[in-house]
């Protein structure tokens, strides 16, 4: 699934023996390695500070943080390599966990595609407002988020009001374990999306084209890309992956608020930063957007573990993202 | 002599009004329809007098500041996340210390506070410089930690400043009244002072060589990374004033406020403003009233009756329209040119 390079640093510096390239060098074409480093050692850390943690049962705690974020940072990934970003996610993601929620008493399939429709119709209209009318994806986001917040804050005593309780389907899939209460079924919800995320940037036409929009907008209108169309594209798909991220969240805690998502926008942004995809565009995949998303649910874990209060949490986490994008692009540029 | 020479100069004059309208347009424009949307509101309202017109500025100064921080990093090329955590920050640290102390002490406090905020983004700024991490991700990283700082140096709702200190700001001992001059100097003098920096100064204007094309600035001398820290540390100085202004007016200092929707408020007042954010264009004279507008919304369409959570929904698809038609604009103009 993730394109971990299989050849381990000692067994690229048999083959190229003479030379010797520094240690730094070595990791710096590998930047993923690093990831996975700081996975483990902050995995170790927190075992250190929990011993209970290193257990499926800890471990799973991390991974049930980690998946709506990493789902919603597939969504920031996308995004960002057109040149983009989403800051409307959280909040279409609440919108349809708020929807599916509501609806839940209509069957669990009408309530689900409901609440997927809300990512597909507002994540459209951001495609259409980014890439026919070229409005700042920074703006048009920002709007599109407060445009349904005030919606939904109306709705929510009008034509939606009445339950906030997830359907029981959902709250299984958000929940719920597999394999003896092992396995969040979460987990295979963010594993399909993950798979079909990968096999998107990496083996499609429209993947590609997100690639090249984001290294050279002018290069690939010349060369017959029609960018409109794939910037609708990828933000709808942005936008049902927020969906789908906001049933995950709806359906873990139960019962719905417009502030369900919200606190997740800025991990997401994180996740796909520290995973090394650029802001600027062309560059990122979503391999190391998941050991983002991964990291940043280990940290939750370890934040919780230290008694840290919100402050404490805020101030680390904070630093965190700061030092590990720091530590990226200096391996990068040593490249 | 003949009847050439008044056409010759006429055509020139067309040229230079041509000139100053493309130059100069979007700043008239915005304060246009700021004056428009004040006369229609006083329409609108049964009366309109001092203390309506004092709410409004006085209200309005935390989003001018927010806006100007901004609009100086975006001007340099950059982005600033942190600015609403950095008025969080600066007035729940002015609520909690300036609490009960008399007016020379607080306003002893207020310059420390206001040179700390300084240091501190300036030290945001150095590492952005330092590290070629995008801006984006560095400033994403100091709003979080502004927040978390805020919570640790006031743990709840509370504190208070002065009567005096809140006269400054708001015209009145308890932080509303219907005078509005004071909150006006407060807006003008800072705004002037750095819209002379900013045109005037070589400092200032390396702003716009940065921001507009680094390698071109750095070849011509301008020391690129210097600058960045620069508008960033002004950028504190704007933060530390919106705080101060919001502490004046609610009296209190509250950690919990979202820093991160205040940032976006003042990206979406300073695109209005005019200020491209890829860099190097836009005046923080078009800033003032652009965010006073986005401001504004909300007493216009209360007093047309329209429901608050409506009114957010409007204020968002009029955000929009504005930013597709200045789109549309610009890229007729790039077709055409």
């Amino acid at each position: 699934m993730n394109d971990i390079p299989t050849t381990t640093p000692t067994g690229t510096s048999l083959d190229t023996a003479p030379e010797q390239p520094s240690m730094l060098k070595r990791l710096a074409a590998r930047p993923q390695l690093v990831l996975v480093g700081v996975l483990i050692a902050l995995i170790i850390a927190t075992g250190i500070v929990e011993p209970n943690y290193l257990s499926i049962a800890g471990l799973r705690n991390s991974l049930v943080w980690a998946i709506p974020i990493g789902i919603l940072a597939a969504g920031q990934t996308i995004l960002m390599l057109t040149g983009g970003i989403d800051l409307s996610i959280a909040m279409i993601a609440t919108a349809s966990a708020y929807i599916t929620a509501n609806q839940s008493s209509n069957g669990t399939a009408f309530a689900i595609v409901v609440g997927l429709m809300v990512g597909l119709i507002a994540g459209s209209l951001n495609g259409i407002g980014v890439g026919v009318f070229r409005v700042n994806p920074l703006i048009m986001t920002l709007a599109m988020a407060a445009i349904l917040l005030g919606l939904f804050t109306g709705w929510a005593t009008t034509i939606f009001a009445g339950s906030t309780r997830m359907n029981d389907f959902i709250r299984t899939i958000g929940g719920g374990n597999f394999l003896g209460g092992r396995v969040p079924w979460a987990a295979l919800v963010w594993a399909g999306v993950a798979v079909l995320v990968l096999v998107l940037l990496r083996k499609t036409g429209f993947g590609r084209n997100l690639y090249a929009l984001g290294d050279n907008a002018i290069a690939s209108r010349l060369s017959g890309i029609r960018a409109w169309q794939v910037l609708v594209a990828a933000y709808a798909i942005s936008g049902i992956l927020g969906s789908v991220a906001g049933l995950i969240v709806g359906g873990r805690i139960g019962s719905v608020d417009l502030q369900l998502v919200g606190f997740l926008l800025l991990p997401s942004v994180a996740a796909a930063v520290i995973g090394g995809t650029s802001i600027f565009g062309g560059i990122g995949t979503y391999s190391g957007t998941i050991l983002g998303a991964l990291i940043l649910g280990v940290l939750q874990s370890l934040l919780t573990f230290l008694g840290a209060g919100q402050a404490v949490q805020q101030v680390l986490y904070g630093s965190i993202v700061v030092g590990l994008s720091w530590m990226y692009t200096r391996l990068a540029s040593v490249q | 002599m003949t009847a050439a020479a008044p056409t010759v100069e006429s055509r020139e004059g067309t040229r230079a009004w041509r000139r100053w309208i493309q130059r100069h347009g979007w700043t008239v424009g915005i304060w246009l329809l700021l004056f428009v949307l004040v006369a229609w509101y006083s329409t609108l309202i049964p009366r309109f007098g001092g203390f309506q017109t004092s709410t409004i500025i006085t209200g309005g100064t935390a989003w001018i500041f927010l806006g100007i921080a901004q609009a100086v990093v975006v001007i340099a090329g950059g982005l600033d996340l942190g600015v609403g955590g950095m008025l969080v920050l600066t007035s729940v640290t002015a609520a909690q210390f300036m609490d009960g102390q008399p007016l020379g002490v607080i306003v002893v406090m207020a310059i420390c506070i206001t040179i700390a905020a300084a240091v501190i983004n300036g030290f945001v700024g150095w590492i952005i410089t330092v590290s070629k991490v995008p801006d984006i991700v560095i400033t994403l990283g100091s709003l979080y930690i502004y927040q978390g700082l805020a919570l640790m140096v006031l743990p709840k709702v509370g504190g208070g400043t002065s009567g005096s200190f809140r006269w400054i700001f708001t015209g009145s001992e308890n932080g509303i009244g219907s005078n509005p001059w004071p909150a006006i100097v407060v807006i003008i003098i800072p705004v002037i002072v750095v819209a002379w920096w900013m045109g005037r100064t070589r400092s200032g204007l390396s702003l716009y060589a940065v921001g507009s094309d680094k390698t071109a600035a750095f070849l011509s001398g301008v020391r690129d990374g210097r600058t960045k820290i620069v508008a960033f540390a002004v950028a504190g100085v704007f933060g530390a004033l919106a705080g101060f202004s919001s502490v004046s007016i609610s009296g209190v200092g509250n950690p919990t406020t979202d820093g991160g929707t205040l940032t976006l408020n003042a990206v979406a007042a300073i695109v209005i403003g005019g200020v491209a954010l890829t860099g190097g264009i836009g005046s923080v004279i078009a800033v003032v009233p652009a965010a006073m507008i986005l401001f504004f919304f909300n007493p216009i369409l209360s007093a047309l009756g329209v429901d608050p959570n409506r009114a957010q929904v409007i204020q968002g698809i009029l955000i929009v329209l504005v930013m597709m038609i200045a789109g549309v604009l610009e890229w007729r103009r790039q077709r055409r040119s």
